[in-house]
Order: C-alpha cells, then sequence, then structure tokens
C-alpha cells in the first residue's frame, strides 16, 4: 500500500487542547514502539475476547488456503474439491470459499495495522534489510521465507497465530511443541542468515 | 449471557464474520504497536539484542490463559465449546521447525506479514506472494504429504492432560516460566547492550 | 436491452442462477464515478478554473471518457444479443428507464468531448495533431465555458440519478425500491469523482480542498446507507425480509466491512485525521473509496438477485 509519498504540508494547526506532545505531531518522525508488555496485554485481551465472542482464536495462514481453495475451485473445480486439503476450506460448495471467517480477520489485521502504523507516523514504502543485504536479495530471502512458512504452517495446522498465541493461552499440547520447534528451528538457522539482517 | 457468545446462538456466521474483521483490526493494532510491522524488529529475537518477540508473546499468552482460566471457573466462558486444534505432534515437529527456519529467511509470520504489508513494507508484499505460492505448491503436494500429515495424531489433547497435572498447576507454572522468562530476556538485553551500545 | 438472460444464466454452466454477473454491477459504479467527474468538472468550471493555474479539472472529461467507454463495454458484454442494443436508439420510450439510460449517454459523450477538448493532455497532441487543431475550432468565451460547466453538471446529475433509479424501477425487489438508492448513487458517484481528482491533484491546496469535499461526500453517504437500511427496517414485511439481507443474511459482512467500513467509514477515519493533521495525507483513502463504490454497486445488485455469494 503507497504511503506518505506525496505530503501534503499541512499548516501546523496546534489546538489549545492538544497537551502531549505527539498528540498533534505531524507525525514527520516514527514514534517509538509501545512497551512489549502493554502491548502483549493488549494482544491477549483481543484474543481472550475472540474465545469469549466467538469461541475460537485468532490466526492468519488459513486465510492464505481459503485464498488458494477459492482461486483452485475457480480453475479446477472438480480438482479442488478432490483435494483433501482444500476441500475442507471449500466446505459444500454453497457459500463463497473467501466467506471465511480468517479471511474477514485477517481483513482487519491490515486495517489495525495500518490505522496503527498510519497514527504512529510508521508509514513508510520500503525494504527492510541489514546494511550488508541488497534489496534483491532481500526480497528473494523474503518470498522464499514465505514460502517456507507455508509448508511449515499447513503441516503444523496453523502459524504464530493461530497455533503458538491461540492454541498456547489454551494450553493445547500440540501448540506448544510447534511453538518449542518454531523457536527451535529459527535460533538453529539465525546465524547462517545474519548477512540479511546485520 | 454463556459465553462463547457464538456457539450460545447469540449471532449468526454473517455476524460472526463482522466480528472477525473487528477482532482483526485490535489484533493488527496491537501488533503494529509492538513493532511486529517491521521484519527487523522481529528477527531481532534470533539474535539476542531485542527480546521484544518473546515478551509480547508470552504476555499476550498469559494474559489470555488466566483470562480464561478465571472466566471458565466463575462458570461465565465453558472451555469445551471453545475450539482447540487436534494435536498431530510429528506434521507439528516438523513444521515447527520449517516455520521457524522460514522466520528467519524471510523475516515475518504470516500475520505479522500482513501488518507489514500494509504499513507499506516492500519485504512484505514478496513474503506474501511467497506464502501464495507456498500454499499453492502444498495443495498441489498433498496427496503425498497426506502420510505426514496425519501422523502422530493424539487428538485434542491439552497440556494438564498430557503432564497428568491439574489446570491451575499447569496455569501456575507457565506463568512462572514466563516471569523467568522476561527476567531472564531483561538480562540478556542489557548484557547486548554492553556488547553492541549503538544498538540499543 | 432489458433481458435478464445473460450467457452464463445457463444451468449446464453454472449451477446458481446469475442473472446478472459482474458486468452490471461494474457498469453502474463506473456510471456513477462518471457522473461524479461530470458533476465536479462542472463545478470547477464554473469557479473559473484554467489550465495554467489547475491541475485537475480539465484531465476528468479524458478520464470520464475512458471510464464511459469501459462502462459500455460491461454492459455489451451483458447483452446476448448484441445487435439488440441498437434498438434502444430507433424509439424513444419515455416510460423506460432503459431507454433514458440510452439517451442520456447520447448527450453525455459530446459533453465529455467538448470538456476534453478543452485543454488536450501534451501526450496525445503530439501524437494526433489533428486534436490541436479540433481544440483551436471551437472559440470558448468564459459564457460559453460556464453554459458548459452548467450542462456537464445537469448531465452529471442526470447520469448520477439514473443509475439508481434503473434499478429502483426493475420495480419488485424491495432493497431496490427505496427511494433513498438515487441519491446514494449519485453522492457514491460524486465522492468517487471526488476520491479521483483527490488522487491527480498535484498541488497541495487542491489535494486538500479535495479530502475536504470527498470527507464531506462520505459522511453524507455514511447517513444515506444508514438511513437506507433503517428505512427498510421500519417498512412492511417484505422490506423487513430484505433489511434481513444485510443485518443478518448472506450479505450482512460484504455490507457492513467491505461497503460500509472499508469503503467509507476507515477512508472517513483517515482523512478526518489528516484534516486535522494528525497523520500525513494517505492517498490510500482515496483507493478505498474507489473500491467501496464498487463494492456498494455489487450488494445493492446483488441483494435483489440470487448470487452465488448468497447462498450459504
Amino acid at each position: 500500500m503507497s504511503t506518505t509519498l506525496r505530503s501534503v504540508d499541512q499548516p501546523e494547526r496546534v489546538a489549545p487542547s492538544d497537551a502531549s506532545a505527539e498528540a498533534h505531531a505531524s507525525t514527520r518522525v516514527a514514534q517509538p514502539y509501545m512497551d512489549p508488555y502493554l502491548a502483549g496485554i493488549g494482544l491477549g485481551l483481543v484474543l481472550l475476547a475472540a474465545f469469549v465472542i466467538m469461541g475460537r482464536g485468532l490466526g492468519a495462514s488459513g486465510a492464505f488456503t481459503a485464498f488458494i481453495a477459492w482461486l483452485a475451485h475457480l480453475a479446477a473445480p472438480a480438482w479442488a474439491q478432490q483435494n483433501e486439503f482444500l476441500a475442507g476450506y471449500l466446505g459444500d460448495g454453497s457459500s463463497h470459499p473467501l466467506k471465511a471467517w480468517l479471511v474477514f480477520e485477517v481483513l482487519g489485521v491490515a486495517v489495525g495495522a495500518f490505522l496503527s502504523g498510519m497514527l504512529a507516523g510508521r508509514l513508510r514504502t520500503t525494504t527492510e534489510r541489514g546494511p550488508r543485504a541488497s534489496v534483491r536479495a532481500r526480497l528473494i530471502a523474503a518470498t522464499l521465507g514465505g514460502a517456507l512458512m507455508a509448508w511449515g504452517a499447513h503441516l503444523g495446522r496453523g502459524c504464530t497465530s493461530g497455533q503458538a498465541l491461540t492454541g498456547g493461552s489454551l494450553l493445547n499440547l500440540g501448540s506448544w511443541i510447534f511453538m518449542m520447534c518454531v523457536f527451535g528451528g529459527a535460533y538453529a538457522v539465525a546465524r547462517f542468515l545474519r548477512w540479511q539482517w546485520r | 449471557m454463556h459465553a462463547p457468545f457464538f456457539k450460545f446462538g447469540a449471532f449468526g456466521d454473517e455476524v460472526g464474520l463482522i466480528w472477525a474483521f473487528v477482532l482483526g483490526i485490535g489484533f493488527g493494532f496491537f501488533l503494529e504497536r509492538a513493532g511486529f510491522g517491521s521484519a527487523k524488529k522481529l528477527v531481532s529475537q534470533f539474535y539476542l539484542d531485542d527480546l521484544a518477540v518473546f515478551k509480547v508473546m508470552f504476555t499476550a499468552i498469559v494474559t489470555a490463559m488466566l483470562g480464561t482460566f478465571f472466566l471458565s471457573r466463575a462458570g461465565l466462558l465453558d472451555l469445551a465449546l471453545v475450539y482447540r486444534t487436534p494435536t498431530f505432534w510429528v506434521p507439528q515437529v516438523v513444521g515447527g521447525l520449517l516455520l521457524g527456519i522460514g522466520f528467519v529467511v524471510g523475516g515475518y509470520c504470516p500475520g505479522t506479514s500482513v501488518a507489514s504489508l500494509a504499513t507499506g513494507r516492500l519485504d512484505a508484499a514478496a513474503y506474501v506472494s511467497g506464502i501464495v505460492l507456498g500454499t499453492a505448491g502444498f495443495a498441489l503436494a498433498f496427496p503425498a504429504l497426506r502420510g505426514l500429515f496425519h501422523a502422530g495424531s493424539l487428538g485434542a489433547r491439552s497440556l494438564p492432560e498430557a503432564l497428568h497435572l491439574p489446570v491451575g498447576v499447569v496455569v501456575f507454572l507457565v506463568v512462572l516460566m514466563a516471569v523467568g522468562g522476561f527476567v531472564g530476556a531483561q538480562a540478556l538485553e542489557r548484557r547486548f547492550a554492553r556488547i553492541h551500545p549503538e544498538r540499543s | 436491452m432489458f433481458e435478464t438472460i445473460t450467457t452464463r444464466a445457463n444451468h449446464l454452466v453454472d449451477p446458481h442462477l446469475h442473472v446478472w454477473a459482474w458486468q452490471i454491477p461494474l457498469y453502474l459504479f463506473l456510471g456513477g464515478w462518471v457522473a461524479g467527474l461530470l458533476i465536479l468538472f462542472g463545478l470547477k468550471l464554473r469557479r473559473g478554473a484554467r489550465p495554467a493555474r489547475d491541475s485537475v479539472t480539465y484531465p476528468l472529461p479524458w478520464i470520464g471518457l475512458g471510464l464511459l467507454s469501459l462502462g459500455m463495454l460491461a454492459l455489451f458484454l451483458d447483452l446476448e444479443h448484441k445487435l439488440h442494443a441498437l434498438r434502444l436508439y430507433v424509439s424513444f420510450e419515455p416510460s423506460s428507464p432503459m431507454s433514458w439510460g440510452a439517451w442520456i449517454l447520447l448527450i453525455v459523450y459530446p459533453v465529455l468531448v467538448l470538456g476534453a477538448l478543452l485543454d488536450p493532455p501534451g501526450a496525445l497532441t503530439r501524437r494526433f495533431p489533428w486534436l490541436t487543431r479540433a481544440a483551436r475550432s471551437i472559440r470558448w468565451t468564459p459564457d460559453r465555458l460556464r453554459l458548459l460547466g452548467l450542462v456537464a453538471i445537469a448531465c452529471g446529475i442526470l447520469l448520477g440519478v439514473y443509475t439508481g433509479v434503473l434499478l429502483s424501477s426493475l420495480g419488485a425487489r424491495p432493497f431496490w425500491s427505496s427511494g433513498l438508492l438515487a441519491p446514494l448513487f449519485l453522492v457514491s458517484g460524486l465522492s468517487a469523482g471526488a476520491a479521483f481528482a483527490h488522487l491527480i491533484a498535484r498541488r497541495s491546496d487542491e489535494q486538500r480542498q479535495m479530502v475536504l469535499l470527498d470527507t464531506r461526500l462520505l459522511a453524507v453517504e455514511l447517513a444515506l446507507l444508514l438511513l437506507l437500511v433503517l428505512g427498510l427496517v421500519g417498512g412492511g414485511a417484505v422490506q423487513k425480509e430484505a433489511a434481513a439481507l444485510v443485518l443478518r443474511g448472506p450479505l450482512t459482512a460484504i455490507f457492513w466491512v467491505l461497503v460500509v467500513g472499508v469503503g467509507v467509514v476507515l477512508p472517513l477515519v483517515v482523512q478526518l485525521l489528516a484534516i486535522r493533521g494528525r497523520v500525513h495525507h494517505q492517498p490510500v483513502a482515496p483507493l478505498l473509496v474507489l473500491g467501496g463504490g464498487l463494492a456498494l454497486r455489487f450488494v445493492i445488485v446483488w441483494a435483489g438477485q440470487a448470487s452465488h455469494w448468497l447462498h450459504g
């Protein structure tokens, strides 16, 4: 999504009620991140609300499966229905595959993150990388990482959100096994990928 | 009113989708607030100089865990109606390792990549396209992966059941572990701040 | 042109009854958008916008021509018997909105062409020198410019209202019979026009002007959407049933999340914050407005039709 490419030079209007400096900051400088413990409590309360309201936790990777299931259903309906992995996301064919809980949730994630980033002046069209990594190498690695992650999440029946966070707080056995393996896998390869980040 | 509201028929599927969107906004908002819209911030966890990922994740887990524990104790929330992903330990070990590797290679996990894309990061766009391609590949390869996918089934088993401990004890142990982790994380960060003062 | 049979409405091709597929909602959206561009163009022209000092006004008719042609193409694709379209021009039926529509388009095109010739973009005049000659052959006095502006505004209002009346006139669908549909489509089209002008504006004061205009339009659109639903809720049994489509029925999520949430409320919030200087100007807001406008047409058309999205 495009961000602050063309900025309007708005006159600085300092409303008298704006006591704090951040309140009317024209957000040219990014604000610091929230305290991790406070952000964690916020995240935990959202998750708790999901349990109380919906009886299910948060997720992300399933939204991508719904998307692929929809595409596959458009391209090759018979094949998609027979594919055991996708069939679950197609249901009995009576409802649109994109009308899935996780698809709407992930749409909300994008909106929420955009709002937070906008209010904190953190919207930037950039490629995140360490000083030694080229943009091209970083984009290739990101694509590869996404693909690896997709396999991991689909094998594990959920990702960091659906398994580690949601299953973790429900004290789900498989989720804790999964979470430990995520940290294990990441720490095991971190030193070989230092070029990308440090 | 009994919780989970949806499971007790307070509203239907369609209104549930609106809740999905609203809860997603909260989720995305706090992900970005915590700094999880930035790959550099996220992977710092694995280079030990900024352990925000661990702190945020475990604070969230403990908050939600204590919330569900006390709400169900008070009889307000029927935990049996909250969906639990069944345990298949073999693919979950393999999947966890792959996801961990993908995390450091790509810089994100699925939820954070969406948050990052929404704040303009181009590497997050590449990562998301990687997820889409990977998911398509996974669907194509699924007939060959079936055996692995269904291996090690233990059903919807919980940690207290597996450890033969009361739920309250496990909740207490997780809180203890998290607090210990937070203290350790602060100590680690202080040490790394001394070694790399420019990065603190 | 009043054919309810499309190439897909065939039980051999598609198990669901797609009376109207994507073509009609797209046409309604593009028509409304062009209406908005025309009204905006007319207003700007009457306020004395001149090419040298204005980056917004003069490209609008060009864009309008392109969008309207795209809309006509979508409409054409929807017809099973393409040649029958010509019949609408053989006679004029005062009681048929489709006939009205065909004739409105016949006025809109020349107005757009006249507007376009006021200031043809350099990229085109270099390749087609005759454009410059054609543009110069018309002598524009300030009075004539104001007249063109007035005609553009009138055409825009006609076109915008027509896209709403078209559905209302197709009668028996309670969701379409609301009298609010025409103003809703008109305001939504205007809002799309303002959003687009905001996107192409080069100067910050022009951008700001468009942001202010679009923010007001979005607020009105939000009110109209809520009134539409409330009106149906307060109506008879048939109307209540129609309202249920967006209150718990199959269009609930897409209506509140995509049309109201992402298409109206989110850009409204973003632009209000931008106006107050709390955040930077965000070019993403007008894109959301355009997407929301398209989603609105789909939802409204689906609300009176069987669609895949409805089943389930």
